[in-house]
């Protein structure tokens, strides 16, 4: 049974509509990231989660019931905000033990329990500092551990690695996933950071303009997303995109590019039949790591010239961004290797490109097929 | 002319300035310390032995023009501090609603409560005393009352309360406003209550706003005086009236040992206010828009 169940949930404010539609099951002791872009609506759909507004559509199930209209206090959720709001009138032991307090639990067991989360998170020399005596990062691991504290089996986690440094985001990343599979329990984690979702996420849900576009595990979402909006948000550098027909010869469809023509096949999770997507002009996507700087050796490979326009090194790795016959393409090397060495700026070569790694999304932007 | 010289120069004006404006009130100190007849010496004396004499006979009477002074300073630390602190909580659940969830209008019903304020006190006054008498008649003819209740302490109280929250407002506002509804919601997700989160989480981040506020009307409260004249009958009178009915004493001469000591007691509560919460009543005279000193 789904510990979770949102069903076509809407939300307005006024006339304008931030949620529609959203309907998403969550299982028992899964880690769910809802990956939008600032204002796609992942706050609000917090808010209702959490009971801090009721939504104007739809139902919420937790646990097999409908917590639709129950109150923030009485759904039982460990809560991470946005921002940590860690009371600062508090010392860092109290705020972690705020929900235990709240909740009536004894002293002894409440001083037990937030020695526990403190260690879990590496706080616990800090315990007796006021939160303004804190480091962003331990901010954040403070609030974590408040949210962690209480008994139950529902997190909801609101971007609360956002406004963190780089390094520290790698760092909390790796306690959070840690964490969650050590207790075993329900994360809800909302991101506006692909890479985050994908490092965190059991299966990530991708919300955009207040609807759930599409639900799957990170590496499916990041290889062959339903929607190209999924392509194109997730993952750096951005997809290649290119425009392409579709036509009929032979008994098969094949994909036509300014680049290279190859044999498609519909999708086993096509949304959208070959035929119907072949009516109009198709997008293509590659992701910038299929994309190889050598001659095709196989028969399952394209290969096409193009010209080194730019190389941006990002200390291990480097983007080499090509020109192909006018398009610019965005290709990822290791610094390490063999051929990053060797390419200069303006140096012609030979690129090739899996035919499995080739993408079409039909004009309305729904996969339907890749190469091969 | 050298930096150096030129900041002396500087120090020397704004040490005179400063003088200039002290010596009233160091007359007054020295006078309240001084017998009746050093007080009136010519050539002024400067040296003398002070007494406590003065301070004696405000406060327990001694053929002054007032013969006891002590219930007009209790009626001032009781309506000032009383009504004050009403209008601190008041003001605090007030501006907490306005913060949180934001009527419609409510800039405008926020520069409504300020504009009480604005208008001149002898504009109102008038309106006011008719009102509360009016109120008086009713509630005596409907036999609830026996004493004056308007025009008597609960009125002045009442008044001063209501006086006190537009300014009270203003600063709790700004200071809530502050405070991030993450707070607020971070109660009520783990199950906390309305009641909980308004004074175990906000209020006490809103502290030097709630001091602010009192400071600052309190001082306000403690200064007023025609409401009070008007409106209130003999046993709601404070200092402020002590001071104009008991600086001619029973021989129609000026009691200037009366006015100083009464001077001196009545001045001590806002200094020592002031010098303790200062930078509050910036806070306050900003209306909690500087809040970076507290």
């Amino acid at each position: 049974m789904s510990i979770i169940e949102l069903r076509n949930l809407a939300k307005r404010y006024g006339r304008k509509t931030v949620l529609r539609n959203v309907s998403l099951t969550i299982e028992p002791g899964e880690f769910m990231v809802i990956y939008g872009l600032p204002v796609s609506g992942k706050s609000v759909l917090v808010r209702l989660l959490t009971g801090l507004e009721k939504p104007d559509g739809g139902q919420i199930f937790m646990r097999g019931q409908d917590v639709t209209r129950m109150p923030p206090g009485d759904r039982n959720l460990g809560y991470v905000p946005q921002s940590f709001a860690l009371y600062p009138h508090y010392s860092v032991f109290d705020n972690i033990a705020y929900p235990l307090t709240l909740a009536g639990v004894d002293k002894t067991r409440i001083r037990a329990e937030v020695e526990q989360a403190a260690r879990l998170l590496k706080i616990e020399r800090f315990l007796d500092r006021r939160p303004d005596q804190l480091s962003g990062g331990q901010k954040q691991r403070v609030a974590i551990a408040r949210g962690l504290v209480k008994h139950t089996d529902i997190f909801i986690l609101d971007d609360p690695l956002v406004g963190l440094d780089f390094k520290l985001r790698e760092r909390l990343i790796e306690d959070l996933k840690v964490t969650q599979e050590q207790l075993g329990v329900t994360f809800v984690y909302t991101t506006s950071e692909a890479v985050e979702a994908m490092q965190l996420a059991g299966r990530i849900a991708v919300l955009e303009r207040g609807e759930i576009v599409e639900v799957g595990p990170p590496d499916e979402l990041y290889l062959r997303p339903k929607r190209i909006e999924t392509m194109r948000y997730v993952g750096f550098p951005q997809a290649n995109l290119l425009y392409g027909q579709l036509h009929r010869r032979d008994g098969r469809y094949w994909l036509s590019t300014s680049l290279f023509e190859i044999p498609v096949h519909q999708a086993s999770h096509a949304q959208e039949s070959i035929e119907e997507a072949s009516q109009a002009e198709v997008s293509v996507a590659i992701r910038p790591e299929h994309i190889r700087l050598h001659a095709a050796s196989t028969d399952s490979a394209v290969s096409f010239q193009a010209k080194v326009l730019l190389r941006e090194d990002l200390g291990g790795e480097e983007i080499v961004y090509l020109d192909a016959r006018g398009l610019q393409l965005a290709t990822v090397l290791r610094s390490d290797e063999e051929e990053a060495l060797q390419i200069e700026i303006d140096q012609p070569l030979e690129v090739c490109v899996h035919l499995r790694d080739i993408v079409v999304y039909a004009a309305d932007g729904r996969y339907v097929a890749r190469g091969g | 002319m050298s930096r150096a010289m030129r900041t002396r120069i500087y120090y020397a004006i704004l040490w005179m300035v400063a003088i200039f404006f002290f010596l009233p009130i160091f007359w007054i100190l020295l006078a309240a310390l001084k017998t009746d007849a050093d007080i009136l010496a010519v050539p002024p004396k400067l040296i003398f032995a002070p007494t406590l004499e003065q301070f004696n006979k405000t406060l327990f009477g001694r053929g002054t023009g007032i013969s006891n002074t002590i219930p007009y300073l209790v009626n001032s630390l009781v309506l000032s501090l009383g009504s004050v602190a009403l209008a601190t909580v008041v003001s605090f659940l007030a501006a907490y609603a306005f913060s949180r969830y934001k009527p419609r209008a409510t800039n405008f019903l926020m520069f409504l409560m300020l504009s009480t304020r604005m208008v001149p006190a002898s504009a109102t006054v008038v309106a006011i005393f008719q009102m509360y008498n009016a109120f008086d008649i009713g509630l005596r003819n409907l036999g609830l009352i026996s004493q004056p209740f308007f025009r008597g302490f609960p009125g002045v109280l009442l008044l001063y309360t209501m006086f006190s929250i537009p300014f009270s407002l203003w600063i709790l506002k700004g200071f809530i406003d502050g405070v991030s509804p993450r707070y607020d919601e971070t109660g009520f997700v783990n199950g906390a209550s309305r009641l909980h989160v308004l004074f175990k989480v906000v209020l006490p981040q809103v502290r030097p706003g709630l001091i602010a506020a009192f400071i600052f009307n309190l001082i306000f409260v403690w200064n007023e005086f025609l409401f009070n004249f008007i409106l209130g009958g003999q046993g709601t009178q404070m200092i402020p009236y002590a001071l104009a009915v008991g600086l001619v004493n029973a021989g129609g001469n000026i009691d200037w040992g009366y006015v100083a000591a009464l001077s001196i007691l009545y001045v001590s509560l806002p200094v020592v206010m002031i010098f303790f919460f200062q930078r509050y009543l910036l806070v306050g005279m900003t209306f909690g828009t500087v809040r970076g000193e507290v």
